[in-house]
């Protein structure tokens, strides 16, 4: 059992990467192609969570704790929120630019949004 | 130990900063005052990355750990920037290209107002991290603020709406290729516990499991989205086609180049000993993806007729010559690429200025528009030209070096139809811009062919009421030029590139250079023997080139059996097809070229 705990954030992580890779590739709403690359995002922290997490690891702050004492791994945490900090830039682009396709066109569908092509 | 003269960080630093206090205090300059700080600052990173590029040729390689954390033992805490000639060569590049690109941009460029000088200088910043960083998360940070800034920089020009789909395909798209990276990065984490390149590269030694083989697709398949190779390569056409001209000239010239950098890069610090018994298996495997981006990009580049659409594909085209020229193999393949690169930039970028230039002075990018209009502009037709003879990479321009090498690495490494691919790839390119030069500089024929991209066009980037040509119109483009011609001309750079290849080709110099700071003196023998057949080959597409323009500028004078490229530029429907402007067909183009990558990388290379 313990090995099936330890290896299902690394199956959610997965599986979070192809639902928003479906979600983007089916997409026929520009905000709904904008919320897949979120949640194509999230499995990358999920991901990150699960390599740096240690079972009875203690939070990596030693004010408070001895510095023998077992801890999660920060380093993956700092990675994490330099990941979310990217995730808000890119969705706030994005959705900027939603906003002004909708206003030039009256649309929100990608089909819509071609006028190069070929 | 030996320290940089000045701290690198202020590469970064200078332009990042710069940026923040002029996207503040914008509302209260001048557009004459915000065009020179942004030269100013520009010009002061040019100057930066000149003195540390000094130093890395006279003083050798030396390594820069930001706040003083060294590495204890083996175990790097803090970040490092590397500063070996290669690196610091391309973050000048990229200083160079800015200011070129600012300065072509003085005053009447409209598009962007004054975003456009804080975006560029927040652009050039991340190049510069990029190319000097040691770290691998670092280069994933300095890839999203690019890819960032790039986003903006495309959809500057919102009263249209081709931009607005350019720019949002091109966020999709990088963005995935961003978390690919990411999740590459972090397996990578999980396997070796460090994010230096050099402690990554070192922990990983010989293993060689189906889990590196993973995080190495991932990473890889993620810098050749940036580096547009096929099928990633989908974003590239919108987005440069609808980006104002300046950064059209950064993205074409650089931006993409830079993956391919740092697929370079990655495999040579980090995997090059994991995948030691299998090099060449590996070069065939980016081989094959590079010869199919030079045959498919070299195809549509000559059906293209809107301008900055068809040198779109033509930067698609060459950057799969790069990728076949690291592909060549070893310290040789590396440098030919390098070569190749920066001498690729200068002529790519000049002919980025002149279709600018066009689009000032006649108000439209369509080659049936502006056919014979280019009659009263001798300068530009001249540079136009001589822009075609560098595309197919004959003298007296620095790519024929590049070429050179590439071909006489394919020669030592057994890699067979090398040097047919740069024929193609150089005789198509060059034929479409010579093409483009005779309907609109020479008026010959009778009228340029179109397409369906053409037709809907560019809106002029500069305000109505000025259509006159000035000095700083022309001078990026003729600078570019000569550039790459200098570098033909003087063959005492050839020696540093090719000894700081040889240098960062080998995994034991640079994991040498990050823990101690010290240089590894490597030196490369000359290709000088390669290049006459390179010579005669070059000249052969060129040959070639003319003939395909001309038989397209004529067509109505040929027997129907000659018109071979009236044929060529019709195009070919499936491959126009691919070319659909949905962003989620983009994406599962990427995911099947990761999957084809994947899984072509687990039978080659395993065990």
């Amino acid at each position: 059992m313990p090995g099936i705990l330890h290896s299902l954030p690394y199956f959610v992580a997965g599986w979070l990467l192809l639902c928003g890779l479906y979600g983007l590739v089916t997409s026929k709403h520009l905000v709904h192609a904008v919320v897949c690359l979120a949640i194509l995002q999230s499995s990358t922290y999920m991901l990150l969570l699960a390599i740096g997490y240690r079972v009875g690891g203690a939070a990596p702050i030693f004010a408070d704790i001895s510095t023998s004492k077992l801890v999660v791994d920060p380093v993956v945490q700092a990675l994490m929120l330099t990941d979310i900090v990217v995730e808000a830039v890119v969705v706030a682009l994005l959705l900027a630019m939603v906003v002004k396709a909708h206003e030039k066109s009256g649309s929100v569908s990608p089909n819509d949004l071609r006028t190069l092509r070929g | 130990m030996t320290n940089p003269a000045i701290s690198p960080a202020l590469a970064v630093a200078v332009p990042l900063l710069s940026a923040a206090v002029l996207a503040a205090v914008r509302k209260w300059l001048t557009r004459t005052a915000m065009d020179l700080l942004g030269l100013l600052a520009s010009l002061a990173t040019l100057a930066i990355t000149g003195v540390l590029l000094y130093g890395a040729v006279v003083h050798g390689a030396s390594v820069y750990w930001l706040g003083g954390w060294w590495p204890r033992g083996s175990v790097a805490i803090g970040i490092a920037m590397v500063i070996e000639p290669i690196g610091v060569s391309l973050a000048m590049l990229a200083a160079l290209l800015t200011s070129l690109s600012l300065l072509f941009s003085w005053r009447f460029m409209d598009a962007g107002g004054k975003h456009l000088h804080p975006l560029m200088l927040i652009f050039l910043a991340a190049m510069c991290g990029f190319s000097l960083t040691g770290d691998l998360f670092n280069l994933f940070v300095f890839f999203e603020l690019m890819s960032i800034a790039a986003f903006a920089l495309c959809g500057l020009k919102t009263a249209e709406p081709a931009p607005l789909q350019g720019s949002f395909n091109f966020a999709i798209t990088n963005s995935v290729a961003g978390f690919v990276v990411l999740t590459g990065i972090a397996l990578l984490y999980a396997v070796t516990g460090a994010l230096n390149m050099a402690q990554i590269g070192l922990s990983i030694g010989h293993r060689h499991d189906p889990l590196v083989l993973f995080a190495c697709t991932l990473i890889f398949c993620g810098f050749l989205t940036k580096a547009a190779i096929v099928p990633f390569h989908l974003w590239l056409p919108d987005a440069h086609a609808v980006a104002p001209t300046p950064v059209c000239v950064l993205f074409s010239g650089l931006m993409v180049e830079l993956g391919l950098y740092a697929v370079a890069r990655i495999y040579s610090a980090i995997f090059a000993q994991s995948f030691s018994p299998h090099t060449q298996a590996l070069h065939n495997l980016l081989f094959a993806f590079a010869a199919t981006t030079v045959l498919l990009a070299g195809f549509m580049c000559y059906a293209e007729h809107h301008l900055k659409r068809m040198l779109a594909f033509s930067t698609v085209c060459h950057a799969g010559l790069m990728l076949a020229a690291l592909a060549s193999g070893g310290a040789l393949g590396l440098a030919a690429m390098l070569t190749y690169l920066v001498a690729h930039a200068f002529v790519k970028g000049g002919l980025f200025f002149l279709s600018g230039v066009l689009l000032h002075n006649q108000r439209s990018i369509t080659e049936r528009e502006l056919f014979a209009k280019g009659r009263g502009l001798p300068w530009a037709a001249a540079l136009w030209i001589l822009g075609a003879v560098g595309l197919a990479a004959a003298p007296p321009f620095a790519l024929l070096l590049g070429e050179a090498a590439a071909e006489h690495a394919a020669e030592l490494h057994h890699l067979e139809g090398l040097s047919a691919l740069f024929v193609i790839g150089g005789a198509l390119t060059s034929a479409a811009v010579l093409r483009v030069g005779m309907h609109t500089f020479f008026g010959w024929g009778e009228g340029a062919l179109t397409d369906r991209s053409a037709e809907i066009g560019e809106l002029p980037e500069t305000t109505p009421e000025d259509r006159k040509l000035r000095p700083y119109h022309l001078i990026p483009p003729a600078l570019c030029m000569l550039l790459a011609i200098a570098l033909f001309a003087d063959p005492h750079w050839l020696r540093i590139l090719r000894d700081a290849a040889a240098a960062m080709a080998s995994q034991a110099a640079y994991l040498h250079t990050t823990y101690t700071g010290q240089n590894v003196p490597l030196t490369q023998s000359s290709w000088r023997e390669a290049i006459p057949g390179a010579v005669a080959r070059s000249i052969l597409a060129l040959v070639l080139g003319l003939l395909v323009a001309l038989s397209s500028v004529f067509r109505n004078t040929l027997p129907r059996k000659l018109r071979l490229g009236a044929f060529l530029e019709r195009g070919f429907r499936p491959l126009r097809e691919m070319q659909s402007g949905h962003p989620g067909d983009y994406v599962l183009w990427m995911t099947m070229g990761i999957a084809a990558f994947g899984s072509a990388a687990m039978l080659l290379l395993r065990r």
